[in-house]
Parts: C-alpha cells; structure tokens; sequence
C-alpha cells in the first residue's frame, strides 16, 4: 500500500485522489467545488514562494485553485 | 394581484446573467438588497398574458452561504417573509459542470420551491464533447429541462413559455444521516410548521439572518448539547449528495475524453511563475496609460461643456445669488462629477474585460501570496487596482471577498491608493516645489510623481497590516475559487456592466459632491459684516490703477478673504500653521474635503486668479504656477510653497480622507459609522503627522 500523503506535497503534474479532508473547520463550500473523497486531481499550476495551487478536478474538467495552508489538511492517495 | 415572481439561480460563470439580459429584453435595474449593499438585479417581462417579475440571483455553489451574496441568495429563497420569495425558480447550469448545479437545484426543491432547470451554454456540449441525455435526466430531477444559448438567444422562447408550470411533486434523495435524528428531532420543536428538510438546513447553517436571536441562541443551544458544528452537518450533506448524483449521473452524463483546451495553453503562459507576473504588470500597465492618455479629450470635452453652460446661464440670467448658485454651484458642481465619468468607464471596461474572459480570478491566483503577509485576499486585488482611478466603484468591487474580514480591511485601506483626483494637486504642488532638472537622466518632477504613487501603494498595505493585528476574527481566512475557462466576452453583458457602475457613480456618489459643493458655494459666497458687503467699492478705492479684469479677480479674491469660508480658514489657521499653511491654504484643505481636485480651484479663487483656471491649459497652468510662486506666508514671511510646504501638501493629500464620496461609499458598504468615521480619522491623522514631520524636518 502506498503511503497516504497531503495535498500541498504534490508537484507540478501530478495526480492523487482525494481520501478525506482532515478539518472541520474547511468551510462547505470545499465540498461543494469538488474536494470530494474519492476524486482524482491534477495539480495544474503552483504560485510561486508558497503561494496558492491550481487544480484540475479531471471528473469535471475544472480548475479550482486554493491556499497551500487549505491543501495541508487534504489527504490524497498519490498515483 | 402581484406578479409572478421569477428567480433565477446558478453557480457563476454558467452564464446566467446573459440569460437574465436575453429574458427580459434588457428591460431591468441595478438596486441593492434592502439593508445590504449586494447588487439586486430586476427585471420584468410581458408574456404569457402577464407580466413577470424577473430576479437574477448573485451566483453561488450552494445555500450554505459563505459570502455575502450568498447569504443573500439563501434568505431570498428561505425566508417566508421576503417579498422577494420566488413563485418558480430557474436553475441554470452549464454542460461541463452540470452536478453542481443539480445540487443546487435540489437543495431548493428540498426546501419545498418548485424549479425548473436550463442547460445554459448548451453549444458547449457539442465543443466539449458532452452528451446529456435528457429524457433521463428530466425523470431524475422531476422537473423540465430547457436548452438555451444565451448568447445567441437560441432556447429562450420555449423556456419564458414554461414559466407558469408547475414542476411534479419532488421527494429529496437526502436521507438526513441518523447520527443526527435526536438533534433534529428537538429542533423541530422550534419550527412545527416546517418540512424536515427546512429544519435540517437552520441547524447545518448557523446564524440565520431573519430568526430572532432567541430562536439562533435555541439552535446553538442544541448544536452544542450534540456536539455537532455547522461545518460538520454541511460536510455530511455535501459529500452524501455527491455520492448519489454521482451514481445517478453515470448514465445520464458522458464525456468524450481527450479533447484539449485551449484553455490550458493560454495558462501556461498567462500562469507561468514568470511570465505571468510579467504579462500582469504589463496589463496593469495599459490600464493606466488607457485611464491617462485615452480620457484626455474627454475629459476636456466634458470640461468645456460645463463651463460653457455655467458662462451661458451666468450671461442670461440677471446678476444676484440664484443664478449664481446654478452657474457656480451646482453646474459646477455637476461637471465636478461627470468629469470623472470617462476615467471610470475606461477602467471598468477594462476590468471588465478581464471578468468576462476569465483573466480576472487569474490575477487573483498570482497576487494571492503577494497579499496576504498583509492581512489581504487575492481578491483584494481588484479593489486595489480599481482604487488607482477613483476609491468609490474601487471600494463596491470588494464585494466578492468571502471572509468578512478580510473584506473590511480591504474596504478600508483602498482609499490610500492614489486615485486619479489626488494628480491635478500632485502636478500642481511638485511644479512649484521640485526643480525641473533631471537625476541619472530621468526627470525628477516624473520620479516625485512616481514615488507619491508606491508612497500610496505602501500605505495601503502597510495600514492593512496593521489593522489584521487590530480586528479580531471568528471565521478562518480561506481562499478557494474557479479558473474559469477562457471565453470571448459578451459584448452586451460587458456594456451593461460599465453603464451600471458609471451610473451608480454619478448618481450615488454624484449627490453627496452636488451637495457638498453648494455648501461651499454658500460658505464662499456670503459673509459676515460689511467688509463682505462692500468688497467691490473697498478693493476699487485701494487699487485705482488695476484694469477691470485683474480688478474683478482682486475683488473676487478679497471676497473669498472675508467669506464664511475665508474665516473658516483663519479659525483653522492655528491647527493647520505648523504643516507650514497659511489660512488660505488652510481653505484649500477646508474645501478640498468634498473632493481633493477643488483644491486647485479654490487655490485659484484664493489668489484671484480666476476660478475658470484649467490645470491642463498651458497658459493658465503658468498663471496660476506664478502666482502661487509669489505668494507669501505672512506668518514665516516665506514663500508659501517653498520645498518644506510643498512636501508637507503633497504628503498630507497622499494619505488624508479629502473625499466626502469615499466616506459614503465606505459607510455604505461598511454598513457601520464606527469603521468608517475610524477609516477617515486614521488617514487624517496619518496625513497630519506626515505632514508635520516633513514640514519641521524640511523646514
């Protein structure tokens, strides 16, 4: 099995699937964009100096960009 | 009986705007919400034997709102006592991402609102590779399905024709999750009258507007006996609808993969770590020279107009106070606000330009890292930059930042961009102050000008630090937001946009300037005593050599002197003398508080040189450059615009609140004096301190 890992490790071009969003502070409306359990992403684009990362929902062919500091708590599967 | 009322409702971004245009032929107007500043968009249309109220709802993801707007859309919708309650609600979604638009439309169907469902953009099925199957999916949402093209209007006839159906009944597939029947059960003691699902939604949303306290308290009461959090409930219903519609939608939904955006070429550059910040800059860049050098003519135009109007009137009607209040109060005081228009519509085309081709929430995803060591959103950066023409549409634009306060940070130190009416002094001031020679090679009048500019800058984000250590905050600062595809901008919706934003400028803020300048036409035009009295027969006496129309200018200035106004100055004198001002310079300041620009044109009266003076004139900029270069501080027997008066002057405009329509954009948008009336005091303090350290250093 491979490790699990978060959502603000990825790289430029990489792929993950979504396992679960580890707040309960992360407002609804993360759910509502697309940052299911069980959805493939793609990491788009990476601001640079930490700065906010673009992400291909591939289900829905969406880009959603969010803060690092958001993507800490997001636990994906890396493929 | 009233008429039908018809909401529309839609993520954004899936064109339902166009639609709104499309459907009511235009026929509509811009309000605010009652209480609240969020943009209310209403129109009506004649068909089916009646006529149709027509409301185009702000967009948003969900009704669990987390912005203004959305909490807008949610207590439209649910709040039975809203006049604005939806007869039918239109659910507008786009073929790329119909799932959550279909969450959407459930949610209200849940909460008991008939709906009917367009496919909005449905050309994009075919571009995109998308088959929808209809039928199927009609069964699944128990409602009818409408195909439009807004842009080209295709669809349209057949969805207004469906506006009086009845949609069948509807049985939600949300089966409230078990762990929470005990709490749902004691919450639906409060509302007997309400559907389980109603009553699901006040316990999963937290403060709900339109309850009482009491009944928000009862709510939280049992939130907090079940150790259950809004965040929790809403999470457990988004991830549960999406695993259903998922399944649903498996079959009803499929996509041919493979087809390649353009969108993901054009972001590879307009997105790329370098690139893209330089391609920004050099946007931003065109932006000024556009609001500089296109307005120019216009402007001048508008200029030539006003004070044509005001000559006439002054020439046909007979000589006495009335008619001069029309010519010199509130003609110019009208032309003090249409001057403005053609800088506001030059940026707003550009801004909206960026919205509609989906370059806007790029620039977010750039300057996002940039902002926020300041407290700021990406966001912010709209504002920001719209703050660099004029503070008012600058300030409305914040309306999108979802935290509250990052929001209000960004509302209040917008006003410390240098916006367009702080140039006219800044040229003034740094010709009589700062030589015109050069350093290195550049011009040091251009490099002055320049730093007042990152002086601005530097102030906003400076005191936006410092107000995100002061205001305190329950909601955490997140940032989550669509790049949309890019599209080619929708000529009309484009056009719209920038008549609503000029309009609402010249007639929101437009009022306040009209009225503060008839007050200081007052305060300049009448005078205790009878040195105000007799001004012309005292100022021939003392100069019988002058010709008559340097003798009307002395007159005119000797009047000005012994005004309520010129007294104002004097009595502010004391406050105002170790900036190293003079009284009359202290009536520039005075009167200058309605807007920065009559500065100049009081400083122009002031020194009798006519207040027809046109900075942009050549001729007259010399006169009153000359003019201003002989006067004399009486208090320091100095010139009065020496380099230490004349940078205390250009520091104390680069940061005071010398905008009455700022105030009453921020009050309004603020909804709170507190802020507002701490906003003005904190930039009129700051700009005084500057001033005086500058002055006293300098001296």
């Amino acid at each position: 099995m491979r490790d699990k890992s978060s959502l603000d490790k990825l790289k430029k071009g990489e792929k993950a699937v979504i396992v679960d969003l580890n707040s309960n502070e992360i407002p609804p409306k993360f759910y509502e964009m697309g940052f299911l359990p069980g959805t493939e992403i793609e990491v788009k684009h990476i601001a640079p100096l930490n700065g906010p990362i673009c992400l291909n929902i591939i289900a829905s062919n969406s880009l959603i960009a969010i803060r690092k500091s958001e993507a800490k708590v997001i636990i994906i599967d890396p493929k | 009986m009233n008429n039908p009322i018809i909401a529309l409702l839609g993520n954004p971004n899936v064109g339902k705007t166009s639609l709104f245009n499309r459907i009511t032929k235009l026929n509509q107007k811009v309000g605010n919400y009652p209480g609240i500043t969020v943009e209310k968009r209403e129109g009506s249309l004649t068909a089916n034997n009646k006529t149709y109220k027509i409301i185009d709802l702000p967009g948003t993801y969900t009704l669990f709102p987390s912005s203004l707007d959305e909490e807008v859309v949610f207590n439209t919708l649910v709040d039975q006592n809203n006049k604005l309650k939806p007869n039918l609600i239109v659910v507008v979604g786009e073929p790329s991402n119909l799932k959550r638009s279909i969450i959407l439309y459930q949610q209200a169907r849940e909460l008991g609102l008939p709906a009917i469902f367009v496919i909005n953009m449905i050309d994009e099925a075919t571009t995109k590779g998308i088959h929808i199957d209809i039928s199927k999916l009609e069964s699944l949402l128990k409602t009818r399905i409408f195909q439009t093209n807004a842009r080209t209007g295709v669809g349209i006839d057949k969805l207004i024709s469906a506006f009086d159906s009845i949609p069948p009944i509807y049985i939600g597939n949300f089966d409230i999750p078990e762990q929470h029947a005990l709490a749902l059960a004691e919450a639906k003691k409060l509302f007997p009258l309400e559907s389980e699902y109603n009553t699901w939604q006040y316990l999963a949303k937290g403060n709900i507007e339109f309850f009482s306290k009491e009944t928000n308290d009862k709510l939280e009461n049992i939130r907090g006996k079940h150790k259950i959090t809004p965040q929790i409930l809403q999470k457990e219903e988004s991830i549960q609808r999406n695993k259903n519609l998922e399944q649903s939608l498996s079959s009803i939904i499929s996509k041919d993969s493979g087809l390649k955006s353009i969108t993901n070429a054009i972001d590879k550059i307009l997105l790329h770590p370098i690139l893209g910040y330089i391609i920004f800059f050099g946007v931003l860049f065109l932006i000024f020279q556009g609001i500089y050098n296109w307005s120019g003519p216009a402007m001048d135009f508008i200029d030539m107009q006003f004070g044509d109007l005001a000559a006439y009137v002054q020439s046909v009607l007979p000589a006495g106070p009335l008619p001069d209040l029309l010519s010199n109060g509130i003609i110019k005081g009208i032309g003090g606000i249409v001057i403005f228009v053609p800088q506001i519509v030059i940026l707003y085309i550009f801004i909206s330009l960026m919205e509609e081709t989906g370059y806007m929430s790029r620039v977010v995803f750039l300057m996002d890292r940039w902002l926020r060591p300041f407290g700021l959103n990406g966001k912010s950066v709209i504002p920001l930059i719209s703050g660099v023409a004029c503070a008012v549409p600058a300030v409305m634009s914040a309306r999108n930042i979802e935290n509250s306060k990052e929001r209000l940070v960004t509302m209040l130190v917008t006003p410390f961009m240098t916006c367009s009416a702080r140039l006219p002094i800044y040229i003034v001031i740094i010709g009589l102050v700062i030589p015109e020679s050069t350093f290195l090679g550049f011009n040091i009048q251009g490099i002055i000008l320049f730093a007042l500019y990152i002086l601005g800058i530097l102030a906003a984000l400076g005191s936006a630090w410092l107000l995100n250590k002061i205001i305190k905050t329950k909601h955490k600062s997140f940032l989550i937001f669509e790049l949309p595809t890019y599209k080619f901008p929708d000529w009309k919706n484009l056009l719209l946009n920038v008549w609503d934003k000029s309009s609402s400028f010249v007639f929101g803020a437009g009022k306040i300037i009209l009225a503060i300048s008839v007050i200081l036409w007052a305060l300049g035009s009448f005078g205790p005593g009878d040195k105000f009295k007799n001004a012309e027969e005292i100022v021939t006496q003392n100069n019988p050599t002058l010709s008559e129309e340097d003798l009307s200018h002395e007159i005119s200035s000797y009047k000005v002197e012994h005004s309520y106004l010129g007294y104002l100055g004097m009595v502010i004198e004391p406050i105002v003398e170790p900036l190293g001002y003079d009284w009359k310079m202290g009536i520039g300041l005075i009167s200058s508080f309605a807007a920065r620009e009559v500065f100049v044109g009081t400083m122009a009266t002031v020194y009798s040189i006519g207040d027809d003076a046109d900075i942009e004139d050549d001729a007259s900029k010399r006169t009153i450059l000359s003019k201003m270069r002989a006067e004399v501080n009486k208090n320091t027997g100095l010139p009065a615009y020496n380099l230490a008066s004349g940078v205390s002057l250009l520091l104390f405009y680069a940061f005071a609140m010398q905008c009455m329509s700022t105030i009453a954009i921020v009050k309004k948008e603020t909804a709170s004096w507190k802020w507002t009336l701490i906003q003005t005091g904190f930039m009129t303090g700051l700009a005084y301190i500057a001033a005086l350290i500058a002055y006293q250093t300098l001296k």
